[in-house]
């Protein structure tokens, strides 16, 4: 809501912050008004005054531009440059001088053009804002005192503010509302306008009788007509009243209603009285499938469901928000009826937000209005209409208020304030901030008073609100600090926000990075990305089916309209935006939640699922070691197979896909199931080369996504201890030719059913390929390290180990030792 | 067998070890003269073939010359050692400015550790964390909240709606619904979480997190919200950083206010960060609007309580100078790994 302090200065006394806007703006802030911004004209036209031209000669060095001697009232004239040229010797004009700021950000500095020192500059209308475009300078009538500030002389001395009005305080969306306020805080008389007619005549009746059906909807229903007026431009304090609060000026009727309304927040209504059918005006609901014109020609296609000011024969308005094409005022029009009414607020924000149609009036209804205020405010209209627009006032008004609102009776004790506020209340402070505030005390029984509001404070309910009237009245740094007192045993977390920071410490401590992506993103890219892949996710344990994906009904684009199923599509979203910037190897990883919709019977339910994904592309750098570098998916592996140590999930088996359970976007010969506690509770796999080649991805991706639920069955898990050997462990090696359709794990588990518990570790150290070895093998060279409960192994020992390994595996896998 | 024949050994013995390069030849040295085969000791074999009262003096002038070899030796031991250690020390020398091997740090989202040092701070006077579903009932994100239909308040917020009676959840205050209506009073919460707003621009993200605390008891005032409020500020931001309110307005609380603190870069005198007002706005709070217990069938003549809730990426924007939100979401590794602590 802006508000021009000039425009308030009609109803309090706030002359002293025409020179301090900023005091204004602490204390409308201090009890709940926030101001957002002040716009102070003498601030923003410092540094410019009215000057003469003394002397115009020509600039030597370009035709077009004049050489001006200026006095502004100082010792010296100063010299300054001018493209214009409607100007000349003797001339009124206004300078603009160094440190003055233009609109725009243009502040004018001592400069040379061309070779000739400029002291400023002369200005034209549109230089100072005033006009989108403009032919030459200001030429000022010869009266113009010279060397007096342009702000003083021109009356530009208005402070406007920008104030965030919270939903609860209707009553501030006026001008009367914020001197209302200020006369409360600062203890000083409110002056409202006193309402007069030069004379009345004839019956409004007689120009439309008013029928109010929808009584539960409208509540109070005015109307007073004027004849005779006389539609034309707005007189000039009334357009720059309603200009400077950012209105536009239409015509002097337009601008009544908008300047009333602006003044007093109780919206108005003009309609053509000749242009009402049957004379006659009924507040009703709407016809469902009749359409109407809104006055700036939308057409509205209508439910049966809004309320609607209609005449004898059609709806020419839609109550409260606005009127239609077919009644308004028009040049031609000379006899009007004026509207003021009390609409619900459900009435008017329902189909205001049905229709998307905002505007002042609409705003102010669905807010809430003063109900006692209509008729007054009707009178306050007549009045400057009559004033502006001349014409007569009818003698008799419409008022209909079948069911007047009845004020709440408010019961608060001092004992409650004390008990609320934390600090003792002074009573007669209380009663002083009563009084200012127009709440009238009923009774007083002890401590307890019965408070009454005024009808323009609807937001003022119960005791808790008079509780906050107090505190902000009288200063929430009075407020003092106390600590609550701590006698119940604290609660644990909830288990989910435990997991994830227990999950998200695991994967940091293997060096990926967290991600934190939004919970949507577009269905195009998540249908493209994660494909027809439901049946393979959910053969890994997790959802993905992107026809179960939850929609969003009012998205802000195609590119938000979806929740995600998989964190895959967003992180690989996130590596696309890294690999554009130039990082391309990168380990990130996300743990958040997913979504998808089932039916439960007739009714859709929306589940939410904990996931943890891991998406990592290129070599991690290795600066200066010599090691070779190893396929992407796992680095991936390792990620995971850390965290599950970290998680004390240490009893986990990786196993073999089959090819229909691989999704979409994986490689089929690079991937693998995770399984903990006998079910599948994720995968690791490689990015399929068809993505990588569609992005233009050179470098290889690998990726992974696991249920936090599973994996956190039974955290915190405590390890199971062994007891170690006293004896020293010994390690030996052997090497296999191991043909390339045997996989590595099943060589292992065969070597640890041989050998059994003198087995600590296996490990395979070393593939080689190539020369020596035949194609489709490889010789694969393991370590074991060995070690007896009972006593240290010697050679003999271990040469009967080691030959059952060799006699093993050939007997069962077929190999042999290279 | 004379003098002189041990004499010439020692003097040979003595030459041949000073000429040593290396500890190997050192070594061989020491086998050819001193040891069992070596020509000092097969010498003493050669006693027996004396005289027997010639004996002890010949035994006495082997031993001693033996013994003059030893010392020469010993020193030429020490000293080659000492030459050797010198030129392994310098051939093993390494440039430890060469990176270590195999560190990999990682790092956490920066919201996520605003998220968690707030709940850590307040988690030592007795807070927990709650959480609740992102895809929320009307009646969790408005209705309970004293946000009905229709009701002006709910232009505060721009709803995702999913359908007629499910939304995106705007807050993170529907989760003080869901305790009230399952948990025991007394109660301290947090629910830190991801909400929804549908009007994104250049300071306003349309999916971020905010984290709220409710605190229900017999008797709670305004004093023992700020007195919370007030610890938690010093906690977050530094000690001796102030906090003021000032009356503002949210359906679920009565009164209201807006919380400012100090701000911690200038201190209060003003400066780019605070707008040169001194003060930071960081989020909002209340005591708990009787209505809204009554929604959630609790008396509110025996029960009372305060809320209050911040903005995270707010906070972290604060604590880190973060200057685009957008960093927030992109998850740029270059952004990202910065925050390794």
């Amino acid at each position: 809501m802006r508000i021009s302090l000039k425009w308030l200065s009609n109803y309090v006394d706030v002359a002293e912050f025409f020179n301090k806007p900023e005091e204004l703006d602490r204390l409308l802030t201090s009890v709940g008004l926030e101001v957002e911004s002040v716009e102070n004209q003498a601030e923003a036209f410092k540094n410019i005054v009215v000057g003469k031209i003394v002397e115009k000669g020509q600039h030597p060095d370009a035709d077009k531009l004049s050489v001006c001697m200026v006095d502004i009232g100082a010792k010296e004239s100063q010299q300054i440059i001018c493209g214009a040229s409607n100007h000349k010797q003797g001339d009124h004009v206004v300078v603009a001088l160094p440190g003055a700021n233009l609109p725009g950000d243009f502040s004018i500095k001592k400069s040379k053009i061309r070779g000739v020192e400029s002291h400023g500059m002369l200005c034209s209308l549109s230089e100072l804002g005033f006009a989108d475009s403009s032919e030459g300078i200001i030429i000022l009538p010869q009266e113009a005192p010279v060397g007096k500030a342009y702000t003083e002389y021109a009356m530009l001395n208005d402070v406007v503010y920008d104030i965030s009005i919270t939903p609860n305080r209707p009553d501030c969306l006026s001008h009367i509302g914020v001197a209302r306020e200020v006369s409360a805080v600062l203890g000083r008389p409110l002056n409202l306008p006193v309402v007069e007619f030069s004379k009345v005549k004839g019956k409004t009746e007689n120009l439309a009788i008013v029928e109010l059906i929808s009584n539960d909807q409208c509540l109070r229903y005015c109307g007073r007509g004027i004849t005779g007026v006389k539609v034309g431009p707005s007189p000039e304090w009334l357009r720059q009243a309603v200009e400077s609060v950012g209105m536009n000026s239409i015509n002097n009727i337009v601008d009544i209603t908008n300047y009333v309304m602006l003044e007093t927040g109780q919206p108005l209504h003009v309609f053509d009285a000749n242009e009402i059918g049957g004379k006659k005006i009924i507040i009703d609901q709407s016809k469902n499938g009749e359409t109407f014109t809104t006055l700036d020609g939308t057409e509205l296609k209508l439910t049966g469901h809004e309320l609607m000011i209609r005449d004898g024969q059609r709806p020419v308005a839609l109550a409260g928000i606005v009127g239609g094409l077919n009644s308004g005022v028009t040049e031609k029009t000379s006899t009007i009826f004026l509207e003021a009414a009390h609409f619900t607020t459900q009435a008017v924000r329902k189909t205001a937000r049905k229709f998307k149609i905002d505007t002042e009036s609409g705003f102010r209804f669905a807010r809430g209005t003063d109900p006692e205020a209509v008729v007054r405010v009707m009178n306050r209209a007549c009045q400057l209409i009559e004033q502006v627009a001349g014409g007569e006032v009818c003698e008799t008004y419409i008022d209909h208020y079948p069911h007047p609102v009845a004020l709440p009776k408010i019961e608060i004790s001092m004992t409650y304030l004390q008990e609320r506020l934390g600090y003792e209340p002074s009573e007669s402070d209380f009663k002083m901030w009563l009084e200012r505030l127009e709440m009238k005390v009923l009774n007083q029984k002890g401590d307890v008073f019965m408070v009454e509001p005024p009808f323009f404070r609807p937001d003022i309910e119960s005791d808790v609100d008079l509780v906050e009237e107090y505190a902000r009245l009288n200063g929430y740094d009075k407020i003092p600090e106390s600590f609550p007192e701590l006698v119940h045993a604290p609660t644990d977390h909830y288990r989910s926000f435990v997991e994830h920071h227990t999950v998200c410490e695991a994967l940091k401590a293997e060096g990926y990075l967290q991600a934190l992506n939004y919970n949507f993103l577009g269905s195009e890219f998540q249908k493209e990305f994660l494909g027809d892949s439901a049946t393979a996710l959910s053969s890994a344990g997790l959802t993905g089916d992107v026809k179960e994906a939850v929609s969003i009904l009012n998205p802000l684009s195609d590119e938000t309209n979806s929740m995600r199923v998989s964190l895959l599509a967003t992180l690989f979203k996130n590596l696309i935006h890294n690999y554009r910037h130039g990082n391309e190897s990168g380990r990130l990883f996300e743990e958040g939640f997913v979504f998808q919709r089932s039916l439960r019977g007739e009714k859709t339910e929306y589940n939410q699922y904990q996931r943890v994904g891991l998406m990592a592309w290129g070599q991690a750098v290795e600066l200066w070691s010599q090691s070779e570098s190893r396929p992407v998916v796992f680095d991936v592996k390792g990620a995971v197979e850390g965290m599950m140590a970290r998680l004390g999930a240490s009893n986990f088996q990786w196993r073999s896909v089959t090819s229909e359970n691989v999704p979409s976007f994986v490689h089929p010969g690079q991937v693998s199931h995770l399984y903990f506690q006998g079910k599948a509770v994720g995968f690791i796999g490689s990015l399929h080369p068809s993505l990588r080649k569609e992005y233009k991805i050179r470098h290889e991706v690998a990726l992974g996504e696991f249920d936090v639920a599973a994996l956190m069955n039974g955290y915190p898990r405590k390890p199971k201890l062994q007891e170690i050997s006293k004896y020293p462990a010994v390690e030996r090696d052997i090497a296999f030719v191991v043909p390339d359709t045997l996989a590595v794990i099943d060589i292992l588990k065969e070597i640890k059913k041989i050998v059994g518990s003198t087995l600590v570790s296996v490990k395979v150290f070393d593939i080689y390929r190539g020369k020596g070895v035949e194609t489709g093998y490889s010789s694969m060279a393991f370590r074991m390290l060995y070690s007896d409960s009972k006593k240290t192994l010697g050679e003999e020992d271990l040469s009967v180990i080691q030959d059952k390994i060799i006699h093993g595996l050939h007997k069962k896998l077929g190999l042999s030792v290279r | 067998m004379s003098k002189e024949k041990i004499k010439s050994i020692q003097i040979e013995a003595e030459a041949a070890i000073e000429n040593s390069k290396t500890s190997q030849e050192l070594y061989d040295q020491k086998v050819k003269f001193l040891g069992k085969q070596g020509a000092l000791s097969l010498l003493m074999r050669e006693m027996g073939k004396l005289p027997k009262e010639e004996r002890p003096a010949f035994g006495k002038l082997v031993n001693e010359a033996k013994s003059q070899v030893e010392a020469v030796y010993q020193k030429k031991e020490a000293l080659l050692n000492e030459q050797e250690m010198a030129s392994q020390l310098a051939k093993e020398q390494l440039d430890l400015s060469l990176p270590g091997v195999g560190a990999r740090v990682g790092s956490r989202h920066p919201v996520d550790i605003v998220s968690k040092e707030i709940v850590d701070i307040l988690a030592r006077i007795g807070y927990s964390v709650r959480s609740g579903p992102l895809i929320e009932k009307d009646r969790y994100n408005f209705e309970a909240l004293n946000i009905p239909a229709d009701h002006p308040a709910r232009d505060m917020q721009d709803t995702f709606y999913i359908d007629e009676d499910h939304v995106l959840r705007t807050q993170t205050s529907p989760i003080q619904i869901h305790a009230l209506e399952r948990e025991h009073l007394p109660l301290r919460i947090l629910a830190p979480g991801s909400v929804f707003r549908c009007d994104a621009d250049i300071s306003h993200s349309p999916n971020f997190h905010q984290i709220e605390g409710m605190l229900v008891d017999r008797k709670v005032s305004m004093a023992d919200l700020k007195g919370t409020i007030s610890y938690f500020v010093e906690a977050f931001f530094g000690k001796g950083l102030k906090t003021r309110f000032r009356p503002s307005f949210f359906p679920f609380t009565e009164p209201s206010a807006e919380v400012d603190c100090s701000c911690f870069i200038c201190k209060g005198k003003g400066c780019r960060m605070c707008g040169h007002s001194g003060w930071v706005e960081i989020g909002g709070c209340g005591l708990v609007n009787p209505k809204v217990f009554e929604n959630c069938n609790i008396d509110p003549k025996k029960w009372q309580g305060f809320a209050f809730g911040f903005g995270i990426e707010r906070m972290a924007i604060i604590k880190y100078g973060v200057s685009d939100i957008r960093l927030f979401s992109e998850n740029d590794s270059r952004f990202l790994e910065q925050f390794q602590s």
